[in-house]
């Protein structure tokens, strides 16, 4: 597990694990002060000019554009609004009190692959591929490419090769921010086909603070390889609170009223050709599994 | 705490080399603290007004460093390690390089590019793997000068470069998944103090490592089998996904030499099959015919093997038989209840997805020479136990993109792969005599390992 990183960090430094990439890499010695500060300017590629546009002026505006958004958006509120007329997320409410198990991603046709998005090594400068199409039949997602851990030379990274697949943000009419209640269960339950690489998965929720943008609670994915579909059920009390790939010391369990996306990161430095295929993504609720949450709320500082 | 403080000691004990024998006489734990100030206030003379460092050892110089002052201008801390030859790059080698260095300055000078270059110049040296080469490499760092003295130093991050080198040393143990042991620990406290970044990578270090140790549910022993039948085997008992498949080696790597006196490497062929799949392969329809795709790609670590398949389209609805019950074959419960009972939303603990129905797999096979000719030879063999094969036309789906892949990394001579999109066998390979299976019988004790 590599992520990219520059020689001189801030002093909190913390195990690694693989994540989606987006933050920013300090540059040896910025001439002039940045308008927008670091952590919300996402990340710059080193040799890139800094873009200083104020924000009316990244926007473009089009008259068809307009057209086609105002149809949209007030399409999808009359849906949320007849939705609401049956019952709470669109469902009845018997189905949503009771129901044990839930599908949330499933990969039936070509549709469902407009809610993922891909990234790789390739924003950083490296060489890794990831693509994303159906799988045999159209009934699967079949997530392949190439890993190449060759770090980009621009002086700055360190390492490199990592590909990732993340899920979109739901969002409701108007662009407005829809998060998954996923209170209701405990487990994730994935069906995939791998071919025996160590992935990643990551679940982002909801934060409150600015400098929590980039929380992420993970856990590892182990594919066996093989011909035959593997069905992994991670309890969410496993998953690990990290920021920007590093593990943080002070842990809590992941919150699951306010889930934004799920992603799956591949990055175990073996250089080659991987593939993921999955079946679905879906959420249950196992009674059999107690557990609040699976490490230590430990003091800090502890005496050496 | 108190063991490592005790180790603490005696390495310390160790170093100064004006009070050993004050050490030696007090070995009592409730005396320990004394010891401690007595320790720190004697390194502290060390330092200022050291009585016997003005008998300096004289800088050991190797000839080598030498030529590099007369070749070049500038000499980086790479140079070490880039002069010796490429044949004897090993971890004595790393060694003595690290220990020119440490012999040349008392006071290390420079010790922090030169340890950034170790780091970088370890997987060259192949040791990088090596917690003993790691915990050498923290020894270059001088002991006690980065510990700091009052809580001033403590809060302004004493020493930032040598503490960023060390937590580059911890860092890259990590990312090799080396875990560090007790003598690390000693290392890092006795260099840089106890609540340095160091020490706190150590303990995170030491908290996450157990933890995430064991989680991986499909474990691939370390080392890897070299053997390629061995590794067959290793990964064909991986992906089965039954514990009572069995493997059968058809073939072992040998060389064969052909009637026009050409040495041709036979390559290994293993095969997997359990007995659940071998019922599936009797009930299939033999009108239907059976595939052999491949090759799919199967990661260990860092090395990726390659696997056959022998499976078949899923049949069709309307074709699906329903399995008749027996009545009489249990007599104590009924095997088939006509039951009509529906189970509540509540209680409902299947997911609300179409099965997806692939198709039944019959066995698989893993060879480094995917060609026609050598599944083959694995259909074949697979027809020992299965007769059905030899009436079941059987089609070859292979992927010549990876097919040259694996030919790319075991060079053959002079042999090409030309693709094979869907070769079909046309007649079934033996008839069903009884002189056959006579025949049959005598190829089965010929020479199979079962």
């Amino acid at each position: 597990m590599s992520l990219p990183k520059i020689s001189r960090v801030p002093a909190s430094r913390l195990l690694s694990a693989v994540h989606d990439p987006r933050w920013p890499l300090r540059s040896a010695a910025p001439l002039a002060v940045p308008k927008r500060a670091l952590t919300q300017s996402g990340y710059r590629r080193p040799g890139q000019p800094r873009e200083d546009k104020p924000p009316w002026q990244r926007i473009k505006f089009d008259f068809s554009k307009g057209l086609e958004g105002i149809t949209k958006h007030f399409k999808l509120l009359r849906q949320e609004f007849s939705d609401r007329l049956v019952g709470p997320e669109g469902k009845p409410i018997i189905e949503h009190m009771l129901e044990q198990n839930r599908v949330i991603w499933e990969f039936r046709g070509p549709d469902s692959l407009q809610e993922w998005t891909l990234s790789s090594d390739r924003e950083i400068g490296g060489q890794s591929e990831i693509h994303l199409k159906l799988g045999k039949n159209n009934e699967t997602c079949f997530l392949y490419g190439t890993l190449q851990s060759a770090p980009p030379r621009d002086g700055e990274t360190r390492y490199s090769g990592y590909c990732s697949m993340r899920s979109k943000q739901p969002l409701v009419s108007f662009d407005r921010k829809k998060h998954h209640d996923w209170s209701s269960f405990n487990t994730l339950h994935l069906r995939i086909r791998g071919d025996g690489r160590p992935w990643m998965v990551n679940i982002a929720a909801e934060s409150y603070f600015t400098h929590q943008k980039d929380d992420l609670y993970s856990y590892f994915l182990y594919t066996r390889g093989g011909p035959y579909w593997q069905d992994v059920k991670i309890p969410f009390s496993k998953f690990f609170l990290t920021h920007r790939g590093r593990i943080q010391d002070n842990q809590h369990p992941l919150w699951l009223d306010k889930v934004n996306t799920i992603g799956f990161t591949l990055g175990d430095k073996a250089d080659g050709p991987f593939q993921l295929e999955i079946d679905f993504i879906g959420v249950c609720k196992d009674y059999a599994h107690t557990e609040d949450f699976a490490y230590e709320v430990y003091k800090r500082n502890p005496e050496v | 705490m108190k063991s490592t403080r005790c180790l603490l000691q005696l390495l310390r004990s160790g170093r100064t080399a004006a009070r050993i024998s004050e050490l030696l006489l007090s070995p009592a734990t409730s005396r320990l603290s004394v010891l401690h100030n007595q320790q720190q206030q004697a390194l502290r003379h060390f330092h200022c007004s050291p009585a016997s460092a003005k008998i300096r050892p004289v800088p050991a110089r190797s000839v080598d460093e030498d030529k590099t002052n007369s070749t070049k201008s500038l000499a980086t801390q790479e140079d070490l390690f880039e002069q010796v030859p490429e044949e004897s790059k090993t971890k004595a080698t790393f060694n003595q390089v690290i220990d020119v260095f440490t012999k040349r300055d008392i006071r290390r000078r420079g010790h922090v590019e030169f340890i950034y270059a170790a780091l970088k110049k370890m997987s060259e040296f192949g040791v990088e793997k090596d917690l003993s080469v790691y915990n050498k490499l923290l020894d270059v760092f001088p002991k006690e000068v980065f510990v700091p003295r009052n809580y001033i130093q403590r809060m302004f991050n004493h020493y930032p470069r040598q503490q960023e080198c060390g937590v580059q040393i911890l860092e890259q143990m990590e990312s090799y998944g080396i875990m560090p042991n007790v003598e690390t620990k000693v290392l890092l406290v006795q260099i840089f103090g106890e609540k340095s970044h160091p020490v706190r990578k150590y303990q995170r270090i030491m908290y996450w490592f157990p933890r995430f140790k064991h989680v991986n549910p499909f474990p691939v022993p370390q080392p890897l089998p070299e053997d390629p039948v061995d590794l067959a085997r290793l990964s064909l008992t991986r992906i089965a996904n039954d514990l009572d498949s069995k493997i059968t080696v058809y073939q072992l790597p040998c060389t064969d030499i052909t009637e026009s006196g050409e040495e041709i490497q036979l390559p290994h062929i293993v095969g997997i099959q359990s007995p659940s799949q071998m019922e599936l392969l009797a009930k299939h329809n033999p009108n239907k015919p059976v595939f052999v795709e491949g090759p799919f790609p199967l990661w260990l670590r860092k090395t990726c093997v390659y696997y056959y398949v022998l499976r078949a389209d899923p049949t069709p609805p309307e074709e699906k038989e329903e399995e008749v019950y027996d009545p009489e074959r249990c007599f104590d419960y009924p095997l088939q209840l006509d039951l009509d009972l529906d189970r509540d939303l509540g209680d409902d603990e299947s997911f609300d997805v179409d099965d997806l129905d692939e198709g039944p797999v019959f066995a698989m096979c893993m060879t480094s020479q995917g060609d026609q000719v050598t599944l083959n030879q694995w259909i074949s063999g697979l027809q020992q136990n299965n007769p059905i094969l030899g009436k079941v036309p059987t089609l070859f789906r292979l992927d010549a993109g990876i097919q040259e892949l694996q030919a790319a990394a075991q060079p053959e001579p002079g042999h090409s792969h030309p693709p094979h999109p869907e070769t079909q066998r046309e007649d079934p390979q033996s008839d069903e005599d009884p002189e056959a299976v006579e025949e049959e019988e005598s190829r089965r004790s010929h020479g199979m390992k079962q």
